[in-house]
């Protein structure tokens, strides 16, 4: 995390590489070195190699500039923005799909617990919507929307 | 490896033998490679970043594993900050060793990460041959830089099957033309323009699209410490360079300016000071190749991600038509006018003894041709102060990193690349003990470089530094060092010691006329003083200019 939240946006960046720990460790060391505002790191990794989920906590005009500074990385194959979106797992009584509906996110019921997907103010929106008839909720992300299938964490 | 090398036209190495890198030395008299046994690692990157400023090719470095390796480090972070494209190659221990603190095994990839363009370690081979090409283009190209290749021993040994060449990445997009056009347009309108060239002008070869720039727009020319010589000193256009310590006017010209045309440059703090006071008044044209550059530290009203010599071209093309009116015919008065205090002390101070005399008899004996080099601190300032560079390329610093050291290694590899031409190092009498033991180098190659020692008898930037900020409390800047005339005899060298203003010009004449390197050992004033001086962090405006101001 940034010593301090800027509270401006957060803006996510896909970066694809190869190269293994050796180019992770560089990706890394880049990220800190240019102290970069990470807010979040999630990797992963698919038939084209690795693949890095970094969210930075900081203006979309500064996020561009560091993705430049991340693309030209010879281990990069290729590093852009990409949607963030957040997920929150919630159990509630009250008509979640309305709400739902209402404030634009996706939600599905899986085991008795709801699934809430979209972006950050939609769901701060949604569950705004279900005020005090919440039971549980727990909010993953943010986090970089998946363009392809993620075969594995790490 | 050594083919590799020769398909890459490199001439010369500068490198240090050991264990691990063993094979590769075993190899390399079979080929016309010219290897430079410098005494110690670091002064092999240095060499090597030298020689890379000098001619703008790739400078290779050599070492072995573990402390030869970890020598190198100051010298590739010295060369990351300048943008110098180096190639570094160390012996590693054998793979099946790797891992397990083996004796001189160390991460020297992991070292290196944060001050290298890329690294590899090659653990197959027959990626051996192409590794070294990649190394040597990724060095080259774009943003130049250091590339390291850590080569384990049994890959040295292995029988590698060159299997050819390849590029992996596509070369650069074309300049983007909305953004030139635009620049173009505002330096045609600007009132008080300033162009602010950097050492990318030189990387990039485009000292002459800078001057055809400057005359056809009429627009004076700022430079970074690093920019100097990439415009010719004695241009009328030409001001001088800003910064910490940079001329007083020229700070004042950029407060003043309405817009900067800053090619090739990265507004280092040494330049801006307190960013947010920079310029403010001024629009910013900011070329540079690295596009992580746009922005970084000043808001740019146009950013263009390219090549200095090609955007100039562009842009060049562009001004086609430029007027033939008054120009910047007022704003070019209104400098020279606040040049002009500057001007008399520099004449007043010429007869005394000092750092500007001593640099006035060196640029009257080495003539036009001399290619500068010189170390970091206050000789280093007094220097691009007050020497007058005509030659493109001629005047070699570590600027980013500030390497004391880097001088006499460095003027080894500039030496290299120019045997005929005057070469002259100027340097502290701090810095010019950090690698003092070049001298055997030199004197084994019988370079020519002559060594111009400012000798006040401290570490004289932090003595300043403590003395405005510190409240004169020298704490360990005082510093002895040896008698250079004995210690250059020792050596199998020339020296001698001035320390009054009649005997500069002889000494300085005599230095170079003799055959090889000599030693001058100028004692200066203790306390003498770099002016103009801006506290870090703060504005033209809490500008020091001199004692007592």
């Amino acid at each position: 995390m940034p010593d301090t939240a800027t509270g401006v946006a957060l803006n996510t960046v896909e970066v694809r590489f190869t190269g293994g720990m050796l180019a992770l460790n560089r990706l890394l060391m880049t990220l800190q070195n240019k102290r970069m505002p990470v807010a979040g790191f999630t990797l992963g990794r698919d038939g084209e190699g690795m693949r890095a989920t970094i969210l930075l906590d900081c203006p979309t005009e500064s996020a561009l500039r560091y993705t430049a500074l991340i693309s030209a990385l010879e281990d990069v194959s290729e590093a852009g923005p990409a949607q963030t979106i957040e997920v929150a797992l919630l159990e509630t009584a009250a008509d979640w799909r309305a709400a739902a509906e209402r404030t634009g996110i996706e939600a599905h019921e899986n085991d008795g617990m709801v699934v809430a997907t979209g972006g950050p103010e939609k769901v701060d929106g949604f569950l705004a919507a279900l005020g005090e008839n919440i039971e549980d909720v727990v909010r993953l992300g943010p986090i970089a929307r998946p363009e392809g299938e993620i075969r594995g964490g790490v | 490896m050594c083919e590799a090398l020769l398909d890459e036209g490199v001439e010369y190495l500068f490198g240090y033998p050991g264990g691990a890198i063993m094979p590769f030395y075993d190899a390399l008299p079979d080929y016309p490679l010219k290897h430079v046994l410098t005494r110690h690692e670091q002064a092999a990157a240095h060499a090597a970043d030298g020689y890379a400023r000098a001619t703008g090719q790739v400078g290779v470095c050599v070492a072995t594993s573990g402390p030869g390796a970890t020598n190198l480090v100051t010298g590739l972070a010295t060369a990351q900050m300048d943008s110098v494209p180096l190639v570094a190659i160390t012996g590693q221990v054998g793979r099946p060793a790797l891992g397990k603190d083996s004796f001189q095994e160390t991460n020297v990839m992991g070292m290196t990460l944060p001050f290298t363009k890329h690294s590899f370690l090659v653990e197959d081979p027959d990626e051996l041959y192409p590794t070294m090409r990649r190394a040597f283009e990724i060095a080259r190209t774009g943003r130049p830089g250091p590339v390291l290749i850590d080569v384990p021993k049994d890959v040295q040994f292995a029988a590698c099957n060159d299997n050819g060449y390849r590029r992996l990445k596509e070369a650069q997009p074309p300049v983007e033309s909305p953004g030139l056009e635009r620049a173009a347009m505002l330096l045609r309108n600007a009132k008080r323009p300033l162009i602010l060239a950097g050492h990318g002008v030189t990387l990039g070869g485009a000292e002459m699209e800078l001057r055809l720039l400057a005359e056809r727009t009429g627009i004076p020319v700022v430079t970074t410490l690093l920019g100097i010589s990439a415009f010719p000193d004695d241009h009328p256009l030409y001001l001088g360079w800003p910064g910490m310590h940079g001329q007083a006017s020229v700070n004042r010209a950029i407060d003043r300016s309405d817009l900067l045309f800053a090619v090739g440059m990265r507004f280092d703090d040494r330049i801006t000071g307190a960013a947010h006071k920079f310029a403010k008044d001024a629009k910013v044209i900011h070329i540079d190749i690295d596009p992580s550059e746009l922005g970084k530290v000043i808001k740019p009203t146009v950013g263009i991600a390219a090549d200095a010599k090609a955007a100039m071209r562009t842009i060049l093309g562009h001004l086609d038509d430029a007027s033939e009116g008054d120009g910047c015919e007022r704003w070019l008065k209104e400098l020279a006018k606040s040049q002009e205090p500057e001007r008399r002390r520099k004449e007043s101070a010429r007869d005394e003894y000092g750092p500007i005399q001593v640099m006035e008899a060196i640029k009257g004996a080495a003539g036009p041709g001399l290619r500068l080099v010189t170390d970091v601190g206050q000789h280093q300032m007094w220097a691009a102060q007050f020497f007058e560079f005509t030659k493109p390329n001629s005047h070699i610093t570590s600027g980013g990193l500030g390497t004391m050291g880097f001088a006499l290694p460095a003027a080894m590899g500039v030496a290299f690349a120019y045997p005929e031409e005057p070469v002259w190092v100027i340097a502290g009498d701090g810095g010019i003990q950090m690698n003092i033991q070049e001298l055997a180098t030199i004197r084994e190659f019988g370079l020519n470089i002559k060594i111009a020692v400012l000798n006040n008898g401290y570490l004289g930037m932090v003595r300043q530094w403590q003395q405005f900020f510190h409240n004169r409390r020298y704490s360990e800047t005082p510093i002895t060092g040896p008698d250079y005339e004995q210690l250059t005899a020792a050596y199998g060298l020339a020296g001698r010691t001035v320390r009054e203003g009649d005997d500069v010009g002889e000494a300085v004449r005599w230095a170079q006329e003799q055959e090889g390197c000599t030693i001058l050992d100028f004692h200066i004033d203790p306390e003498a003083n770099v002016y103009p001086m801006i506290p870090s962090g703060m504005s033209v405006n809490e500008m020091i200019e001199e004692d007592g101001a």
